[in-house]
């Protein structure tokens, strides 16, 4: 298949869309498909050999924070002429909603369209006024995709219909077979607990896990927390006393590989998250290389887990609830193994391997939909469409 | 002044029938969607029940659980037959949705968690059947991609026909109103 992705983010700054539309490129070419991702970077970036770029994206506020898109003439053009070259025979749009190059995309494209909603916090009064412009170019969706019950409840609510839900995917065997990195092992007297993200968001709960260090500390003087993601140590250090601050261990930002380690090798991986989340990928990346997983019980999560099944949560933003159920799973060998041990099965569904079968389902059903069709179903929709067919020189199809 | 008036008149009607063209276009693809996705969902549950027809001549199963899937699979086909009226009407008897839902529910009872768990650990000595089984299952996902997509494209339409100006001009012509396809769809337990 000819498959053009549209992710509206630069692939030069992390973030979950760029990630899941990368594994997915990837997957889908190792598997012999031909893709060709749209996305913005600046002109100097080195990029994948299947991104294209779509050009420099400027930060503008947008939803309630700052965004970098793309939009205007120019990259209209860009956008236009990718889709021109690459002759798709379908094209996958993800976030088709911001302005930027996915609803350029969506405007100008006349193949069959597969779109993929990533966030649950739309701004519904955006949406209702630029909603009767926007209607048309939404009709030419044939596949709506939520990565997360909440974002497909979100689809529901602002453009009706039910949109499939396929998770995001882990490569999970990088997890799973990550190399064991002894300075980050526990020991019964010393047990290793992982935290990850940015420290300083407090939405991330670093907030919640200084709070219940001093009674964890009193019943296990041992433990060690270690602390992966950027931010500045000292200001979590003046967040718990001098004797707390000990028990922590910064790693500052790590690259990928040591991530996998980090979690393949600590006793429990720890995600106080407050809120906010509408996935929790981490949650996946942890369970697939075996470690035990403590979780707030905010619903992304608690989904994640199987209902608690896959991991343990404890009461969200409720330190003392946090300390209680940390202690008693780093003293209880067999309870955390077999947490731990339900956590990697569970895992297993959100495999890539088994996240892009269910996406190229979805590209299949669509194609076999349009293809039944009697007229092209997102063939050339306004004048200019056909005028620029026209000029260059194909022949219109059908209505 | 006369003449500003037959100008601006006449720009008018030019704006609203161009609205109009575009409305009836539009409305017309979105036809032709539903028609497709309604199409697909037919061939899609004849894959199905033709999937469910092997799983029973692989004699993987007993002969009990054999009876009961071949009936619900051929009463599956049989419908099948019909598709043709069912995309002029733009919608699915309720024959035909209940039809679907007993060989959901056929494939439930059957393939319980306990059955696909026997099935696997003798998959090695009977790879033919456990590829059936495989076959099974991805037809009944693609089921169920297949009617969430015609409901979207549904959606779409009954949205677009209920504005007043494709009511009063009649846009949608003699076109049948689509209605949303509702049966069970449900994977069996243990492939959930």
């Amino acid at each position: 298949m000819r498959v053009g992705i549209v992710c509206p983010y630069s692939f030069d700054i992390p973030g979950g869309v760029q990630y899941h539309v990368r594994d997915l490129a990837e997957i889908l070419i190792a598997r012999g498909h031909q893709i060709s991702v749209l996305a913005p970077a600046d002109d100097d970036t080195p990029l994948p050999p299947y991104v294209v770029s779509a050009g420099r994206a400027i930060p503008v506020r947008y939803n309630g924070s700052v965004a970098r898109l793309n939009f205007g003439p120019i990259t209209n053009a860009r956008v236009n002429g990718w889709l021109d070259r690459g002759r798709f025979d379908l094209i996958h749009i993800h976030e088709p909603i911001t302005p930027s190059i996915g609803s350029l995309a969506l405007w100008a494209a006349e193949c069959p369209i597969v779109a993929t909603f990533h966030t649950s916090n739309l701004r519904s009064r955006a949406m209702q006024v630029s909603y009767p412009f926007f209607r048309p170019s939404l009709e030419k969706i044939l596949g709506r995709i939520a990565v997360s019950e909440d974002a497909r409840r979100t689809v529901t609510t602002h453009f009706g219909g039910e949109p499939v839900v396929i998770p995001n995917g882990v490569y999970v065997d990088r997890f799973a077979d990550a190399p064991v990195n002894p300075d980050w092992q526990g020991t019964p007297e010393r047990p290793t607990v992982a935290f990850l993200g940015r420290m300083a968001e407090p939405r991330k709960g670093m907030p919640v896990l200084a709070a219940a260090l001093p009674t964890i500390r009193r019943e296990l003087p041992g433990i060690r927390v270690l602390v992966a993601g950027p931010g500045d140590p000292d200001e979590v250090r003046s967040q718990v006393g001098p004797e707390d601050a000990g028990a922590l261990e910064f790693l500052g930002a790590v690259s990928d590989a040591d991530k996998a380690s980090l979690l393949r090798s600590v006793d429990v991986y720890i995600a106080p998250n407050t809120g906010g989340e509408s996935f929790g990928i981490i949650l996946i990346e942890a369970m697939a290389a075996s470690a035990a997983v403590l979780a707030s019980d905010i619903p992304a999560f608690v989904r994640v887990l199987d209902g608690g099944k896959a991991g343990v949560t404890f009461r969200n933003e409720d330190p003392a609830d946090l300390a209680a159920q940390l202690v008693a799973l780093l003293r209880d060998r067999v309870t955390r193994d077999e947490v731990a041990a339900r956590g990697r099965r569970r895992a297993d569904i959100f495999d890539w391997g088994v996240v892009a079968d269910q996406i190229t389902m979805v590209y299949e059903t669509v194609l076999e939909g349009a293809a039944m069709a009697r007229v092209p179903v997102t063939g050339p929709q306004r004048v200019i469409g056909r005028l620029r067919r026209a000029a260059r020189g194909e022949q219109g199809e059908g209505g | 002044m006369t003449l500003d008036w037959l100008f601006a008149g006449i720009a008018l009607l030019v704006a609203l029938g161009w609205y109009l063209s575009y409305s009836a276009a539009r409305l017309d693809r979105l036809h032709a969607r539903v028609e497709g996705t309604l199409a697909a969902l037919d061939a899609q549950l004849v894959r199905r029940a033709e999937a469910t027809l092997e799983l029973v001549h692989s004699g993987a199963l007993d002969a009990a659980s054999s009876l009961m899937l071949a009936s619900a699979a051929s009463e599956s086909l049989a419908m099948s037959e019909f598709a043709e009226a069912d995309i002029e009407s733009q919608l699915f008897s309720q024959d035909r949705e209940s039809v679907e839902s007993d060989l959901t529910e056929a494939l439930t009872q059957v393939l319980g968690e306990e059955t696909l768990a026997h099935l696997d650990s003798q998959g090695a000595d009977d790879p033919d059947a456990m590829d059936v089984l495989a076959r099974v299952r991805a037809t009944c996902l693609r089921v169920q991609l297949a009617r969430r997509f015609h409901n979207g494209a549904v959606t779409d339409v009954r949205m677009v026909r209920r504005k007043w100006t494709v009511r009063m001009f009649r846009l949608a012509g003699h076109a049948a109103m689509p209605q949303t396809v509702e049966f069970r769809d449900a994977l069996p337990n243990g492939w959930a």
